[in-house]
C-alpha cells in the first residue's frame, strides 16, 4: 500500500469512528429495506403478509447478528492493528526494561511536577474569586503620582465623595480591619475582624446562612453594635448553634447583637492588611473618623456596561475635584486595581516563573524520552528494515513507534499524576504562609484536564520527534546493508544535546539568580538584632482603659514585671513590631522651614524608651525617651538616620523641631537619632521613621519585645501569667520569636529558590543522562569508523578528543541558545531579584561552566569506551 | 453466514461476483442477491450475512461506492456502484479466475484425455 492509501485508510477510520452512529443507522435502514423486499417476494409467492414477514425474518436469521458482522468487518482492522501495535510496544518494553523504566519515570517526573505546580497556579491565579461576577469587583486606592505612591488607603471624606458622586459603580464599600478582644468562654481572646460599610455583602453577592447582614441605617453614628459571624468562628465558639442570632457578644468590651452567620463557602477578600476575618461589624463615617486621615480599604462593583478605563477616569476626575475642595488632597489622585489582581498580587510572578520553569522541565523530560525512544528505534533498525522489506508499510512502522511512545507516556503520566496528587499536598504545606487563596488549591477537574492535555502533547511530542528523526530508519532508505556502512555519519540526536543544554542552562540560571537573591536577603543588615527576642502583643480594651493614664499604667506594670523575670536582659514595647506588617505613616517636615506640598513621608512607631537597647538599634546621637516624656509634657521624637539626613543633611538634628500635621499639628523636638531599621521587610530600604514616646501617647495595644537568655517558651508563659494577674480579661497574642518572624517574611523567596533549585538539579540530571545517551549511541554507531581511525594511527587521546569535540560543539550551541533564553527569562522575573542583576555575571558564567562540565562529564564514559575500540573492528563485519 | 441451500458461493469468489453484478449497473443489496441468484440459475444463494460485510469491505477498499437512491417502487435504498478501481479489480479477478478454472479443468480432465 502506498503512503497515500495509508492516509486514506486512516482518514476513513477516523471518520468511521466519528460517524459510528451514522453507520449504525445506515445499517438499520439497509437491513430493513432488505427484509421488506424479502417479505414482498413471499407475498407474491402467495403467503399472507404476516406469514411472509415471519418467513422473511426467519430466513434473514436475526438482524442483530448481521449488523454485528457488518460492523465487525468495518472495525476489525483498526482494532486488530491497534491491538497488535500495543502488544508490540509491550513486547519491546518488556525486552528493554531499562528503557521502559527510564522513559516512564522521566515522563512521570515531568508530568508530576507540571501537574503539581499547575494545580497551585490554577488554585491561586486562575480559579475565579468566589463572588458574583468577580471580574467586575475592583479595589480603589488613593495615589500620589508625583511620589510614586500608587496604592494608598483612602480617607473617609474621599470615600464618601467617590461613593456619592461616581456613576460607574453599582456599589462601593469601605473596609477597616478590626483586631479585637472577644470575651467568650473559656477566656479572653484576640481575633481579627473587619468593619464594613453597608451593602458590602450585597456587593460581593453573598448572603448569610442564617440571620441577616447590615441594613443601611446601621451605618449611622459610626456603625451600630451588631455583628455578623464567620462560619468558622460560629462553629468554634458557638458550636454551630442556629439560635445564636439575637444573642450578644462582647467586642472590645462592648456588647454587640449577633444578627447573622455567613455560610462556610464565604471566603472574604484578603489583601493589604485584611487577613483572616472572624466577624464583621458595620462601619460608618463620623465627624470624628473624617479627620483620621487615610485608613480605609475601598472595594467597588463596576456597572456591567462601564469599561474599566471609564471608571478610572471618573474616579480620577472626582479626586481632582476633591483636591480643590480640601487642601489635604493636594497632589492626590486615585487608581483602580481588579480585586483578583489585588488579592493575588505578589504571588503572581513567582508562581508564573515556577510554572514556566516546570514547563521547561517537562520539555526536557520529553526531549529525554524522545532521545531514549530514538535510541531504541535505532537499535532495532535492522529489524525494522527487515520488516519493511517483507511488506510492512512505512506508515505502519511509524504508527508503531508512536504507539510505543504513547504506551510509555500513558504509564509515565499515570505515575506522574498519582505522585502529583500527593505532591500537591506537600507543596501546599510548603507554600509561603501569606500565599493568597491557598484554600482553593487541589487536584480538581480542570487540573486533571490540564494533566491529560499535557500528557497527550508530551507523548505526541515524543512520538513526533522519534518518528521524524527515526523516519529514515523505517522508510526503506536503510536497507539490509550493515549499519557501519555510513562511515562519517553525522551525530544523531545532536539537536537533542543542544536542546538539553539550552533548557538546563535556562533553568539553572533562574535557580542561581533566585538562590543568590535569597542568600543576599538573608545577609541584609536589618538594623536590629533579632536573636533570642520574643515578641507578643497585648491589647487593652473596655472601660477600664478609657483614659491614657490607665493604659500607660497597665503597660508600665507589665514591663517592670517582665524586666524582673530571671534571664530577661531587656524588655520594651513598640506599637508595631519590625516585620509586623502595615503600620501608620505620616507626612512631616522641618518646623522652621516653609510648608511645601512636597512633604516627607515617614513611618510612625510609638515606643517605650528601652526599645533601641532591647533590639540593639544603635543610638547615633542624643538620647532616648525618659521620664520627661509624661502625658502632659511637650512631645519629643527620635528620628532615624535616613530621616535626619533627608531633613538636615549637614546640621545637627538634635534640638530641631518637626511639624507633624497628622497628630493635630504637634511640633515635637528631636531628642535622638537612631540607626535605620528595616521595619517592613528585608527588600525595601528603610525610609524615614519617627519614634514617639508611648508614655506621652499611650496606645491600647503594644508589641512587647523581650530579649532573654532563657528559652522563649518559658518567657512567653511568664508573660502570659503576668498579664493574667494584672487583668484576666486580656489576651496575649501574636506570640513569636522575632527570628521566626523574619524567616517567615523570607518564606516566599525561600520557596521560589528551593523549588527552582530542585528543578535545576533535576534538569542537570536529565541533561547529563540525555547527553550520555546520545554519545553512547553515537560511539556505538561509529565503532567501525573509530576502528579505521585507530588502524590508521589515531591514539586514544585523539579518539577521546574526537568524541569530546562533538560534545563541546553541540553544547556550545546549546549554551548560546540557553544564554539568550535565560537573559529573557531573568528579565521577566527581575522584580523578584534582590541584590543581583538580571544579567548577574556570577550566575551566568558559573552556570555556563557548570553546564559544560556536566556535558563533558556525560560524554566522558562514551569517549573512554571509544578510545578502547580495537582496530580489528574495522575489518570485522556484524 | 450463508443459509443452507442449493449451493453457497465458492469461498473467495463472492467479491468478484458482487463486482460483476454491479458491472450491470448500480444496485442495492437486495437487488444484488437477486442478480446473483437469477444469474446463477438459482445455484447460488447469497446470505445477507455474507453480502453486507462484503459490500462494506469492498466499499472501504474503494472498489465500490454507495449512495442513497430510490427504487422503481419509489423506496429509499442504498445503491452500490462500481468505481474505476473496482472495474480494474474485476478484470484482474476474472483473469485469475479464468486461469484457475482452466487449470482446475485441465487437472480434472487428466485421466479422461488418456483414456
Amino acid at each position: 500500500m502506498t503512503m497515500r492509501s495509508t492516509i486514506r485508510d486512516v482518514l476513513m477510520r477516523i471518520r468511521g469512528l466519528g460517524q459510528r452512529r451514522a453507520m449504525e443507522s445506515r445499517l438499520d435502514d439497509e437491513m430493513r429495506f432488505h427484509l421488506d423486499m424479502l417479505t414482498e417476494q413471499h407475498v407474491r409467492a402467495g403467503f399472507s403478509p404476516i406469514e411472509a414477514r415471519r418467513k422473511a425474518a426467519t430466513a434473514f436469521g436475526g438482524m442483530e447478528r448481521f449488523k454485528d458482522e457488518a460492523r465487525d468487518e468495518y472495525r476489525s482492522r483498526l482494532l486488530d492493528e491497534l491491538g497488535q501495535d500495543i502488544r508490540y510496544a509491550a513486547r519491546v518494553i518488556r525486552r528493554n526494561p531499562g528503557f521502559g523504566v527510564a522513559a516512564a519515570l522521566t515522563f512521570a517526573l515531568g508530568i508530576g511536577a507540571s501537574t503539581a505546580i499547575f494545580s497551585v497556579v490554577h488554585g491561586v491565579l486562575l480559579t475565579p474569586l468566589p463572588y458574583d461576577d468577580p471580574d467586575r469587583l475592583v479595589v480603589l486606592w488613593e495615589s500620589q503620582p508625583a511620589r510614586g505612591n500608587d496604592r494608598n488607603v483612602v480617607s473617609v471624606p474621599n470615600f464618601e465623595a467617590w461613593r456619592s458622586r461616581a456613576r460607574s459603580f453599582e456599589r462601593m464599600a469601605a473596609l477597616v480591619p478590626l483586631p479585637a478582644t472577644i470575651g467568650i468562654a473559656p477566656g479572653p481572646e484576640h481575633v481579627m475582624g473587619a468593619e464594613v460599610s453597608a451593602g458590602y455583602f450585597e456587593m460581593l453577592g453573598v448572603s448569610p446562612a442564617s440571620g441577616r447582614t447590615f441594613a443601611s441605617n446601621e451605618e449611622q453614628n459610626g456603625g451600630a453594635d451588631v455583628v455578623v459571624l464567620s462560619d468558622g468562628f460560629w462553629r468554634s465558639h458557638f458550636g454551630g448553634d442556629r439560635r445564636v442570632v439575637g444573642r450578644t457578644m462582647a467586642i472590645d468590651g462592648r456588647p454587640h447583637t449577633i444578627v447573622g452567620v455567613m455560610p462556610p463557602s464565604f471566603d472574604p477578600p484578603r489583601f493589604a492588611w485584611l487577613g483572616d476575618q472572624a466577624f464583621w461589624r458595620p462601619f460608618g463615617p463620623t465627624d470624628n473618623n473624617r479627620g483620621w486621615g487615610r485608613f480605609l480599604l475601598v472595594v467597588a462593583r463596576v456597572k456591567p456596561d462601564v469599561p474599566s478605563d471609564a471608571a478610572l477616569r471618573e474616579v480620577r476626575g472626582i479626586a481632582a475635584q476633591r483636591a480643590t475642595e480640601d487642601n489635604r488632597n493636594e497632589g492626590w489622585s486615585a487608581t483602580i486595581v481588579g480585586l483578583s489582581e489585588q488579592i493575588t498580587g505578589d504571588a503572581r510572578l513567582p508562581l508564573l516563573v515556577l510554572l514556566g520553569a516546570v514547563g521547561l522541565l517537562l520539555l526536557m523530560a520529553v526531549t529525554n524520552v524522545a532521545n531514549l525512544t530514538l535510541g531504541l528505534v535505532r537499535r532495532r533498525e535492522h529489524e525494522l528494515a527487515v520488516r519493511r522489506a517483507i511488506g510492512a508499510t512505512a506508515g505502519r512502522l511509524l504508527r508503531q513507534i508512536v504507539t510505543l511512545s504513547a504506551v510509555v507516556g500513558a504509564v509515565g503520566c499515570l505515575i506522574g499524576f498519582i505522585a502529583a496528587v500527593g505532591g500537591v499536598r506537600a507543596l501546599v504545606a510548603l507554600l509561603p504562609l501569606e500565599t493568597p487563596r491557598s484554600g482553593s488549591i487541589g487536584v480538581d477537574a480542570p487540573v486533571m484536564l490540564f494533566t491529560a492535555l499535557i500528557s497527550v502533547i508530551a507523548a505526541l511530542g515524543v512520538g513526533a520527534v522519534a518518528a521524524l528523526r527515526g523516519a529514515h530508519g523505517t522508510s526503506g532508505v536503510v536497507s539490509l546493508r550493515e549499519n557501519g556502512g555510513r562511515a562519517a555519519a553525522r551525530l544523531r540526536g545532536g539537536s537533542l544535546v543542544t536542546a538539553e543544554v539550552a533548557l538546563g542552562l535556562v533553568l539553572t540560571v533562574l535557580a542561581g539568580l533566585t538562590m543568590r537573591t535569597f542568600a543576599k536577603l538573608r545577609t541584609v543588615d536589618l538594623g536590629f538584632d533579632s536573636e533570642q527576642v520574643v515578641v507578643a502583643r497585648v491589647g487593652v480594651s473596655g472601660s477600664r482603659y478609657r483614659t491614657p493614664e490607665a493604659r500607660k499604667a497597665f503597660f508600665d506594670q507589665v514591663l517592670s514585671r517582665v524586666r524582673a523575670l530571671p534571664g530577661v536582659q531587656a524588655a520594651s514595647a513598640v506599637s508595631t513590631r519590625p516585620f509586623g506588617g502595615m503600620a501608620p505613616a505620616t507626612t512631616l517636615g522641618d518646623a522652621s522651614a516653609a510648608e511645601t506640598g512636597d512633604s516627607v513621608v515617614a513611618d510612625v512607631r510609638y515606643v517605650d524608651g528601652a526599645l533601641f537597647r532591647t533590639l540593639r538599634v544603635p543610638l547615633i546621637a542624643g538620647a532616648t525617651f525618659d521620664s520627661r516624656d509624661a502625658l502632659d509634657a511637650p512631645p519629643r521624637v527620635i528620628v532615624n538616620r535616613a530621616l535626619a539626613q533627608r531633613l538636615w543633611p549637614s546640621q545637627n538634628p538634635i534640638g530641631k523641631h518637626l511639624r507633624v500635621p497628622m497628630f493635630n499639628g504637634i511640633v515635637p523636638e528631636v531628642i535622638g537619632v537612631v540607626g535605620d531599621v528595616h521595619l517592613m521587610d528585608a527588600r525595601t530600604p528603610p525610609r524615614g521613621t519617627v519614634y514617639l514616646a508611648n508614655s506621652r501617647f499611650p496606645m491600647d495595644a503594644l508589641d512587647l519585645v523581650v530579649r532573654s537568655s532563657v528559652d522563649g517558651a518559658s518567657v512567653v508563659r511568664s508573660l502570659q501569667s503576668i498579664v493574667t494577674v494584672l487583668d484576666p480579661a486580656l489576651p496575649v497574642y501574636q506570640v513569636t520569636m522575632l527570628d521566626d518572624l523574619i524567616g517567615r517574611a523570607l518564606s516566599r523567596d525561600r520557596f521560589t529558590a528551593a523549588l527552582l533549585g530542585a528543578f535545576a538539579l533535576v534538569s542537570l540530571l536529565l541533561a547529563a543522562v540525555g547527553i550520555y545517551g546520545v554519545f553512547a549511541g553515537d560511539v556505538a554507531q561509529r565503532r567501525k569508523e573509530i576502528g579505521i581511525r585507530v588502524a590508521l594511527g589515531a591514539n586514544a587521546g585523539g579518539v577521546i578528543a574526537l568524541v569530546m569535540r562533538r560534545a563541546l560543539m553541540r553544547s556550545l550551541v546549546g549554551v548560546a541558545f540557553g544564554t539568550v533564553g535565560a537573559l529573557l527569562a531573568a528579565r521577566a522575573m527581575r522584580s523578584l531579584l534582590f541584590g543581583v542583576g538580571a544579567t548577574d555575571p556570577v550566575s551566568f558564567v558559573g552556570v555556563v561552566m557548570l553546564l559544560l562540565v556536566v556535558a563533558v562529564a556525560a560524554t566522558l564514559l562514551p569517549a573512554l569506551r571509544a578510545a578502547r575500540v580495537s582496530p580489528l573492528v574495522a575489518i570485522r563485519t556484524d | 453466514m450463508a443459509e443452507k441451500g442449493r449451493g453457497d458461493v465458492l469461498q473467495g469468489t463472492l467479491d468478484m461476483l458482487v463486482l460483476k453484478s454491479l458491472q450491470l449497473g448500480p444496485m442495492h443489496g437486495w437487488g444484488i442477491t437477486e442478480r446473483l441468484e437469477t444469474g446463477s440459475e438459482r445455484v447460488f444463494q447469497v446470505g445477507q450475512g455474507s453480502l453486507y460485510p462484503a459490500l462494506y469491505r469492498l466499499e472501504r477498499q474503494g472498489y465500490i461506492a454507495s449512495d442513497w437512491g430510490v427504487t422503481e417502487n419509489n423506496r429509499q435504498a442504498r445503491f452500490y456502484k462500481l468505481t474505476s478501481a473496482g472495474r480494474k479489480r474485476l478484470t484482474e479477478e476474472r483473469a485469475t479466475w479464468a486461469r484457475m478454472s482452466r487449470a482446475v479443468d485441465l487437472v480434472l480432465r487428466m485421466g479422461e484425455a488418456e483414456a
